[in-house]
């Protein structure tokens, strides 16, 4: 036990010192790289902050990303980027407010495709607003420079890697656990699940909502579409399962993986990659519901399985 | 066009029944998978996909008229289906059912993968781009209608099949154990019902109006690797309004789906066609969250 | 003296099946009341309406004099009442010590803290001899252990009213005799009121005070376990016979 706590540590250490130094030593495309990497690292965290601990898998992560990617464009240079980005959270935090209370009603899989339809309906809603008042596309001069966009994201990476890690280990975060493995006896237990759901539900919401602020900054030619791309929360859910585990270390390996992977073949082969990413999904969920993270478990630990650890 | 102009319009009709039927037959098919599999396939509308470009690919390659190639397709599907169940299926449907939430949830994702890698080995192989191909597009006149030879054709196959399949399910003594295996394997087994044969049948026939579908979409629209999916979405939406296995109340759904699309993007624009298409499925999602489990108490 | 638990008028009604009718009972604190009844008669049911999970048609429920009518099951659960299913509801992926803690955190007992909670959990996974299997994850567990879970959970709340439901079903009678015996230590170290539905008929007479016996969703009689067992009308109803 205590090895792989060094382990961990001493990897999380070095990979964060890697990551940090990036601007200061790489070319554009290697910083690029490393956004990227933060970029997943924040998304994938705080979907776990729903998903993963009360079970409600949602497939709509990127509406959050979308409107805070949205709301940064709408208001460039009509406001401090800062409080644009801020803003976004806000926003993003806002509508998962509104939304939360009739959206985790519903269970299982139905939740999975109804976070799917509520993230397709707010897209379409947006696009056709657009072209109604006749904007098609907007071209964004005067961003940023890229190692503050960096540094940004790091911040994000970091927070949401803090917040899974805080609510994982919290009160609140073993509500989470209780009512994600049985919601009736939960509240019979005197879990307030409701409320717990749609907190879990807004937190998860904040960080992707700046992030997709954040990554606004990068484009020079805004298209709706892109923002609300269904692959982001696909992926951000492939992230999540090959990495597995119950805590915020295990998103970290996926990302990772998926991260290289994505990087070596996204320019040259993008349909293979989205091949072999639909491939992973059906063998990990098949042969490695545990991810990485509870493959490395199950060889260190052999007798116990993964989650018999008593959680914190 | 005034509304009222809009509401009467048999032209508007016309074109409301024909996408209906089309859902209709895709939900047919996507409530028989379901109810067999107790998985959501989210791969069903890339069946449909797949239907339709084997239909372009008769057409233009051979010359083989979609109507000819129709039936033909469907029992490809259905082989299709018999072969994935023997292969995959009839080991996860045996097994114990542990954590049935978490395995549907899970499953789901199973399917996600398996849409995605449809959608882009048809990419790979295809292209991306949409293709069509024209037949009996000649127009026919009835009243102040007009209509094209291959609508007509694709409303007449599509209703024909839900109608026999629908008669089939509820008249036929094989129909009643389908039935009965959606609605309570456990006690489909007991009282004698080869639910094995059952299952890859339903299966098959799934998968076969899957791919009719297909070929009908092929006859009416532009289509791409990545057309399939708003038909899954239609096929979801009907099955949570009309309930599992309640083909009557699915049918209704089905022309009240293609209703509110057609006659919804002919009141205000064709740019709104996916956000009242996603808007019906949300609402449908939330008023019924129980989905379809309303309907099968004690399944759990 | 106020009744713990004062059941006044409960009906039940699921569409138009008619669960319970008009049931009026009292438990007094400290009191061990039997549930009983054929099944099919409510108890069950009746047990949802009190603990909240389900919301009687008509008639009211105080506990402790205040109404409970309308609250939530976690709302319930935090004045002092906790419950067990008759079939089994563990969170199976995680340890029955974290089971158990999250009784203690949420529960009428309200811990901050996973140590605060154990603090509250470890005697009692050592009253329902879980201490042993306290690491492991609670679906590996055997059904009368995960019968042991549900009370064990039930008591780590901090409840002052316990209702268990069937806990005795399946048992052998070694095993029934041991778990009378914890019910009535539980009991009196902790000041518990406990609501029992059994249909271990000997258990339930053994243990209990006082029947209140239901019928077809009404209640068909109420006393002492010797009353109960010369009742005529519950002789008729269990037997077919009169007197």
């Amino acid at each position: 036990m205590n090895a792989s706590r060094r382990a961990w540590t001493l990897g999380g250490l070095a990979g964060a010192a890697a990551l940090l130094a990036l601007p200061a030593f790489g070319n554009d495309y290697v910083v690029g790289v490393g956004l990227t990497v933060l970029m997943w690292i924040a998304l994938t965290q705080s979907w776990c902050v729903l998903s993963k601990m009360t079970g409600y898998v949602s497939l709509g992560h990127v509406v959050f990303y979308g409107l805070g990617a949205y709301l940064v464009v709408v208001t460039w240079q009509q406001v401090p980027l800062a409080f644009a980005v801020l803003g976004a959270g806000l926003l993003a935090a806002a509508f998962a407010a509104l939304v939360g209370l009739p959206v985790l009603r519903v269970r299982g899989p139905y939740f999975v495709i109804l976070s799917f339809g509520v993230s397709e309906l707010v897209k379409f809603s947006i696009m056709a607003a657009e072209s109604a008042s006749g904007t098609a596309s907007r071209i964004l001069f005067g961003a940023p420079d890229l190692s503050v966009i960096y540094y940004a994201m790091a911040a994000l990476a970091l927070a949401a890697t803090l917040l899974l890690g805080w609510v994982s280990r919290s009160r609140f975060g073993h509500g989470l656990r209780s009512l994600r493995e049985n919601e009736e006896a939960a509240e019979t237990l005197g879990v307030p699940i409701v409320r717990l759901k749609l907190l879990a539900f807004v937190l998860s919401a904040v960080i992707p909502g700046m992030v997709g602020g954040v990554m606004a900054t990068r484009s020079t030619y805004f298209v709706v579409g892109q923002v609300f791309d269904p692959m982001v929360s696909i992926t951000v859910i492939a992230m999540a399962i090959i990495g597995g585990g119950d805590d915020a270390k295990g998103p970290l390996l996926g990302v990772v993986f998926l991260a290289l992977l994505s990087e070596l073949l996204w320019a040259r082969a993008p349909l293979l990659y989205m091949v072999i990413l639909g491939a992973i999904l059906i063998v990990f969920v098949l042969v490695l519901p545990n991810g990485l993270a509870g493959l490395a478990a199950r060889g260190r630990t052999a007798a116990r399985p993964p989650d018999a650890r008593a959680a914190p | 066009m005034p509304w009222v102009d809009v509401l009467l319009s048999g032209q508007l009709l016309f074109a409301a029944l024909v996408t209906g039927s089309l859902y209709a037959l895709v939900a047919l098919g996507l409530n028989l998978v379901y109810g067999t599999m107790r998985m959501l396939n989210v791969a069903h509308g890339d069946l449909v996909m797949l239907g339709a470009y084997a239909a372009y690919w008769a057409f233009t390659l051979a010359g083989i008229s979609p109507l000819v190639a129709a039936p033909v397709i469907a029992v490809i599907g259905g082989a299709v289906g018999y072969g994935l169940y023997r292969g995959l299926f009839r080991r996860l449907l045996g097994g114990a059912q542990v954590d049935a939430g978490r395995v549907e949830a899970n499953s789901l994702l199973l399917f996600f993968g398996l849409s995605i890698i449809l959608q882009n080995v048809a990419a790979l192989a295809f292209t991306p781009n949409n293709r069509a191909y024209q037949y009996l597009d000649e127009v026919v006149h009835l009243g102040n209608v007009s209509m094209t030879g291959n609508r007509i054709a694709a409303l007449a196959i599509a209703g024909g099949t839900c109608i026999g399949v629908a008669a089939f399910l509820s008249r036929s003594v094989a129909g009643l154990a389908m039935r009965a295996v959606i609605e309570r394997r456990e006690a489909a087994y007991i009282v004698g019902v080869d639910v094995d044969r059952v299952q890859w049948s339903s299966f098959a026939l799934g998968f076969g109006c899957a791919g009719l579908a297909g070929v009908l979409l092929s006859m009416l629209e532009q289509f791409s690797p990545f057309s399939g999916f708003p038909f899954t979405v239609a096929g979801f939406i009907v099955i949570i309004l009309g309930g599992l296995g309640n083909l009557l109340a699915g049918l209704a759904a089905a022309l009240l789906l293609g209703a509110i699309e057609t006659y919804g993007v002919a009141l205000t624009s064709a740019n709104l066609r996916s956000v009242l298409l996603y808007a019906v499925f949300v609402a449908a999602l939330v008023l019924f969250p129980n989905g379809l489990l309303a309907r099968l108490k004690g399944r759990r | 003296m106020t009744a713990l638990l004062s059941v006044r008028g409960v009906g039940k009604r699921f569409g138009g099946l008619t669960a319970l009718a008009d049931v009026s009972f009292d438990v007094e604190p400290g009191e061990l009341v039997g549930l009983m009844g054929a099944n099919g008669a409510g108890k069950t049911t009746l047990f949802s309406l009190i603990a909240g999970n389900a919301r009687p048609s008509s008639g009211d429920i105080r506990y402790d004099g205040q109404s409970i009518l309308g609250l939530r099951a976690d709302q319930v659960c935090r004045l002092g009442i906790g419950r067990t299913y008759q079939i089994v509801k563990p969170f199976p992926a995680l340890s029955v010590l974290d089971n158990v803690r999250t009784a203690a955190l949420f529960g009428k007992a309200q811990a901050r803290t996973a140590g605060e909670a154990d603090a509250l959990v470890r005697p009692v996974l050592d009253e329902l001899g879980l201490a042993g299997v306290a690491d492991q994850p609670a679906a590996n567990l055997t059904l009368s252990a995960q019968k042991r879970l549900e009370i064990a959970r039930a008591v780590a709340t901090g409840a002052r009213l316990v209702l268990l439901d069937e806990v005795m079903a399946g048992l052998t009678p070694t095993e029934v005799a041991a778990m009378l015996a914890t019910l009535r230590r539980l009991r009196a170290e902790r000041g518990l009121t406990l609501l029992v539905i059994e249909h271990v008929m000997r258990a339930l007479m053994d243990l209990c005070g006082r029947i209140v016996v239901l019928h077809h969703g009404q209640l068909l009689a109420e006393g002492t376990p010797a009353e109960i067992g010369a009742h005529p009308q519950v002789l008729a109803a269990y037997f077919g016979t009169p007197g």
